[in-house]
């Protein structure tokens, strides 16, 4: 059996507890091990990072990325905004998605000779969680001061589109030119079930809060995403997009850069990479059959993740995410919407949280998202009375800590978690690079289950997947 | 509903640029003498404030006596609250607002008490003072199954206006986009089917 891998560090954010609180992670308990992902299944690809080249490598890839991407619509004298996300930065560290707009931006002005580039920097619902991205990698002095981290309450802009009127923060839009850096990481897939993911920005963290909320309550749980494409066929953003590009992710970390003038054309390729490459993970942590969670990552309760796959998705792994004839995943929020006050379904349709995950221990998450749904359905710890009060001060949280118990040190919530569940299966969501700590009884469990998994996704998931979102299984080669 | 347990402080690093007063949920700060005012009895403590101003000069601080904002739905007429969700197209008992727990026949009930526009309905129930993001929508289609066309408040940027849903999506639009994996008509029955199961019970 492995030794764990380093988990990512604790780090210091308004949203969570002072990294002086995690006083040990969940990788050092007894009896923890580690899983690549290579040896779960062989097909796992190589990464450009982490790699032996280090940074440098996405500084390569995205130079070569751009090669042929038309830049000729940029004059020198032109605006052109940058547009990024918050996501990218909790991934692998940060720093990959930061050299990656910071060469995007390099090749721009050495192509163009533009010099008023500017960072615009959006945000799930942390209004300064870019703000600390665009500080700790730099990125202020990069661009000579022209950053910006923006938030749906901002002021507004109107977008017409196929679906009336929406709404975009207006500015992402104050410039001649967009660019639209993101990530293929699929994290979100209760949401936008991997249908047009490459363009989800433009209705979050590009948008203001009339799209994103029509996003949440108006279409229904497949149709949603429809919003980011409505907004992205728009006039307005049609005559601005300049190119786009994505840092290509998978479970064991950045694959490539990929980069097009044709965001369509990149979100296929991006779907069906995200399809290939998250497939086989998720499928397989849906064979887990009991187990104790442990968050253990800087970032709130459904984003901390483990071999790729965030938390919300481990939540609703008792159905197929990437399966469009599942109306509801087990955790989204028209699911979470259609529950009574007295906690039943108002709808048949709703299906149970993952029976599988017997309890959770909170040993380090952040607030700023609501997360009382998870507590108020599985038994849950939090380590530590500091990390209780950041979530009982997080106005999007007033309930979490009603649902939870709270316990003075890790060991403590392990030895509660064990002796109440009866489980020694513990999987730990702490964004491992390369594959995910475990405990050593489900690592047995899913090597054995692996082979099978891999089987199934290759042949009958896979060709389902693809064709529901009307791709040729041509795209995979 | 929501326990109130924040309120927003301004200190002197005030600069006055407004933005806190163009974007609180309830409009509970002005200006005088070019610096924020909170009021103090009308801050739901959600902290957007805080989150934007641009030289972080307002910080939450916890109430020394915590307030409950809730509108209790029985109290009101339930054939009338029941309409008004129908015609929002939301099932009575179904939650609207995540951070709060507030459900559409909270809404509903505050409307019939009186509360007209997204700012009023924020204070009575606490809805919008979470995540201040995603629950704009719920509150305008409630106002508008109600008969309601609030206008935005004045000079700032709060909200701007309703948008599609579900029902009011173009033929031409589903038929053109279905086959990449929106499913817009299936979508459209299951949340009628969340509608119709305990509405009229």
């Amino acid at each position: 059996m492995r030794k764990p891998i380093q988990p990512s560090k604790a780090r210091k954010s308004e949203y969570g507890v002072d990294p002086k609180y995690v006083e040990k992670r969940a990788a050092e308990l007894p009896n923890m091990t580690s899983l690549l992902l290579k040896d779960l299944f062989p097909d796992t690809p190589e990464t450009i990072y982490p790699s032996d080249k280090g940074i440098q490598a996405v500084r390569e890839a995205t130079e070569k990325a751009l090669k042929d991407i038309d830049m000729s619509m940029i004059e020198k004298d032109d605006s052109v905004n940058i547009c990024a996300s918050h996501h990218g930065f909790t991934l692998l560290g940060g720093e990959p998605y930061a050299e990656m707009i910071k060469t995007v931006r390099d090749v721009v002005n050495r192509r163009t000779g533009a010099e008023n580039i500017r960072l615009r920097a959006g945000v799930g619902l942390r209004f300064r969680e870019t703000e600390e991205y665009i500080r700790e990698f730099g990125l202020d002095d990069y661009f000579k001061g022209k950053t910006k981290g923006i938030a749906p309450v901002d002021e507004g802009i109107p977008i017409e589109t196929e679906l009336g009127t929406l709404y975009g923060i207006k500015s992402v839009y104050d410039a001649d030119w967009i660019i639209h850096t993101h990530n293929s990481d699929v994290r979100e897939i209760h949401f936008h079930r991997q249908v047009d993911r490459a363009v989800k920005p433009f209705a979050m963290s590009y948008a203001r809060i009339e799209s994103r909320s029509t996003y949440h309550w108006n279409l229904g749980p497949r149709a949603s995403n429809f919003v980011a494409r409505a907004i992205f066929g728009s006039d307005l953003v049609q005559e601005k997009f300049a190119f786009t590009t994505f840092l290509e992710m998978s479970p064991v970390g950045a694959i490539g850069v990929d980069a097009d003038n044709d965001l369509y054309a990149l979100n296929d390729r991006m779907t069906a990479s995200g399809l290939k490459n998250y497939g086989k993970i998720v499928t397989l942590f849906g064979e887990i059959e009991d187990c104790i969670s442990v968050l253990d990552f800087p970032c709130p309760v459904p984003y901390v993740f483990a071999a790729g796959v965030i938390y919300a998705n481990f939540t609703s792994a008792n159905k197929d995410l990437f399966d469009l004839d599942y109306a509801l995943p087990p955790y989204t929020w028209y699911t979470e919407a259609f529950y009574d006050e007295e906690g039943k379904p108002l709808t048949e349709e709703v299906p149970p949280l993952n029976p599988a995950i017997n309890m959770v221990v909170h040993n380090y998450a952040w607030g700023g998202y609501p997360s009382a749904f998870f507590t108020e359905h599985t038994p849950t710890v939090v380590v530590t009375n500091e990390q209780a009060e950041i979530l009982n001060r997080d106005p999007q949280n007033q309930e979490y800590m009603d649902h939870a118990v709270i316990a003075d040190k890790l060991d403590t919530a392990m030895d509660f978690a064990y002796n109440t569940t009866g489980t020694e299966n513990v999987i730990i969501f702490d964004g491992a690079m390369e594959g995910l700590n475990l405990s050593k009884p489900l690592a047995k469990r899913l090597k054995e289950k692996a082979e099978e998994v891999s089987k199934r996704v290759d042949n009958d998931l896979m060709p389902k997947w693809l064709k529901q979102r009307g791709l040729d299984p041509s795209i995979l080669k | 509903m929501k326990e109130v347990t924040l309120k927003a402080v301004v200190s002197d690093d005030c600069i006055g640029c407004e933005t806190c007063v163009e974007i609180c949920p309830v409009e509970a700060i002005s200006m005088e003498d070019r610096k924020a005012i909170i009021d103090v009895d009308n801050c739901m403590g959600c902290g957007n404030c805080e989150q934007r101003c641009p030289v972080y000069a307002i910080e939450m601080v916890k109430r020394e006596e915590p307030f409950v904002a809730k509108v209790d739905s029985t109290k009101v007429d339930q054939e009338k609250l029941r309409e008004i969700c129908k015609n929002a197209k939301f099932n009575p008992d179904q939650l609207i607002c995540y951070c709060t727990g507030t459900r559409a026949k909270e809404v509903a009930a505050a409307i019939l008490l009186g509360a007209n526009t997204p700012e009023k309905i924020s204070r009575e129930t606490g809805v919008r003072t979470g995540c201040k993001v995603e629950c704009i929508q719920p509150i305008l289609r409630l106002l508008e199954g109600a008969g309601i066309h609030p206008t935005p408040p004045e000079g700032g940027h709060q909200w701007y206006g309703k948008t599609v849903t579900a029902w009011e999506v173009s033929k031409e639009v589903k038929d053109k986009y279905s086959k990449r994996g929106f499913r817009f008509e299936e979508d459209r029955v299951l949340l009628d089917n969340v509608i119709e199961q305990k509405e009229g019970k």
